[in-house]
């Protein structure tokens, strides 16, 4: 599922930066770590942004999927 | 006519008031009965009798309480209440001023509740292990719940507003009547074909028997057996279903299920940017510090100017030279100054000086000896006398034989001996 992996890469993402921010990480393995974060970065944003906004949908009773719109 | 013993219509009231007011009994009174002329005022207080086949009470409901009712009383409706009794001085009339009131019938359904909650619940349904996680990021998520009503306009707006880029799929259920309970148990199970990531079942607010399919068994078992995370949001805040407690999670309305099921985007893009600029901070923050250490190094004096270890080192022979040859001189001096003081010493000089006090002594101590020999004595005059080899002390110890008289340088020898007594 591409939702999970969001979610992996955002929970990845955050990993990385509080072990850069903890600073136990010598120079080049930091900038390794740097160019990977940036990289999940563009991805998750990437994936907010560029997704268009969903029509909803209504399961019919055949099971069929139709669009549902509600009067408001 | 003596006035003082009428009271006036006032005080009694207010006597009889004070006597209802005090009683125990009537602070706190249950009483069921149907209800009759019912009234509800524009205030929003309740107006009504209740009544049984021979008795009638008044009874008030003000609007705080009377909001709390989740059904429309009707006339002729069996219900259960609580208040308390008291007088109304106005008229007169006693009534009970209602703090609860249920329909009949409600009370068996608060059992069958409680018996299968507490029969799901050792059956191990409502277990926080089986709970799942709700996904923080959905990408799908599916409603069941009816397909008119405040409850899917609330979900869809909600969540609209927040993950725009969330799809929905609403399976549309009955919730109430007869019915509801099998349909909304068969749309969750149908939702499992569909990839959701997570599930709504709700409805809006009602009354108890209209949130009650959401309390029946094949509902708790279809929440159950879901692989989908499922959010329950039935009715108002106050409402607690089965449904609630077997579901992962519980949302007080269905506006609240949509708010937990789905991230607020303009949050997460914040805290996307947050996450980079952490990012490039702790890794600039890095550099800067390496920079810094190397900067730090390369200025070192050592670096700059490395002729100085050598330079240390050499200064610390030329040091140690020095004081070594120092050293030597200072020894030098001291043993020639010795031999110097040594040279020059009495004894060396006149080592005479020692020996003659020592010669004039001994000198002396052989006069003295001298004396004391007794050769020395003869040598004065004096003579020693022997017989027989003896030295002779008195004349007593000279017999008939020879003496001899020892002189200094020899001997005579006395054989004609005459001794005169002295």
């Amino acid at each position: 599922m591409a939702e999970k992996k969001f979610e992996e890469k955002m929970k990845e993402l955050e990993t990385i930066i509080d072990e850069l921010e903890n600073g136990n990480t010598d120079l080049e393995e930091s900038i390794q770590k740097y160019t990977k974060a940036m990289k999940l970065v563009k991805e998750c944003d990437d994936k907010l942004k560029q997704i268009e906004e969903q029509v909803n949908k209504i399961v019919l009773e055949n099971g069929e999927l139709s669009d549902f719109n509600i009067e408001s | 006519m003596n006035q003082d013993k009428y009271l006036t219509i006032s005080a009694l009231t207010k006597y009889l008031k004070f006597k209802f007011d005090t009683d125990e009994h009537l602070r706190t009174v249950f009483l069921k009965g149907e209800i009759s002329n019912f009234k509800a005022h524009t205030s929003g207080h309740f107006y009504f009798s209740l009544k049984d086949e021979n008795s009638k009470i008044n009874a008030i409901m003000f609007a705080t309480n009377a909001k709390k009712v989740n059904f429309m009383p009707t006339e002729g409706m069996k219900v259960f209440v609580a208040g308390r009794i008291s007088i109304y001085e106005a008229t007169g009339g006693y009534q009970i001023y209602i703090d609860k009131m249920e329909q009949d019938g409600i009370g068996d359904l608060y059992i069958a509740f409680e018996k299968l909650k507490q029969d799901l619940a050792k059956e191990g349904l409502f277990d926080p292990a089986h709970k799942k996680p709700i996904p923080k990021f959905p990408v799908r998520v599916g409603i069941v719940t009816a397909p008119t009503g405040a409850a899917i306009k609330d979900i869809l707006s909600t969540i609209k507003r927040r993950f725009p880029i969330c799809e929905t799929i609403l399976f549309p259920a009955l919730v109430q009547g007869e019915n509801a309970a099998a349909d909304i148990a068969k749309k969750i199970d149908m939702a499992a074909d569909y990839q959701i990531d997570t599930l709504i079942v709700g409805r809006g607010g009602g009354s108890i028997e209209d949130l009650w399919p959401f309390n029946e068994e094949i509902v708790a078992r279809a929440i159950y057996h879901s692989k989908i995370p499922i959010i329950s949001a039935v009715g108002h805040e106050i409402d607690y279903t089965i449904s609630d407690f077997v579901s992962d999670l519980r949302a007080p309305t269905p506006t609240g299920a949509a708010e937990i099921a789905v991230p607020n985007m303009v949050d997460l893009i914040s805290h996307i940017e947050q996450l980079k600029i952490r990012l490039k901070e702790s890794v600039l923050s890095k550099l800067n510090y390496n920079k810094l250490l190397l900067d730090s190094m390369k200025s070192s004096y050592v670096i700059k100017t490395p002729m100085v270890m050598y330079e240390n080192k050499q200064q610390k022979i030329d040091l140690m030279l020095s004081k070594l040859k120092t050293l030597m001189e200072h020894k030098i001096e001291a043993s020639k100054k010795t031999l110097e003081f040594l040279s020059k010493s009495h004894i060396l000089v006149q080592p005479q000086h020692i020996y003659e006090p020592k010669m004039v002594a001994l000198k002396q101590i052989i006069e003295k000896l001298e004396l004391l020999n007794p050769m020395g004595v003869l040598k004065r005059g004096y003579t020693l006398t022997y017989q027989n080899g003896q030295l002779v002390q008195s004349i007593h110890d000279v017999g008939n034989e020879p003496i001899e008289i020892k002189f200094y340088d020899g001997i005579i020898v006395a054989k004609e001996i005459e001794k005169v007594e002295q």
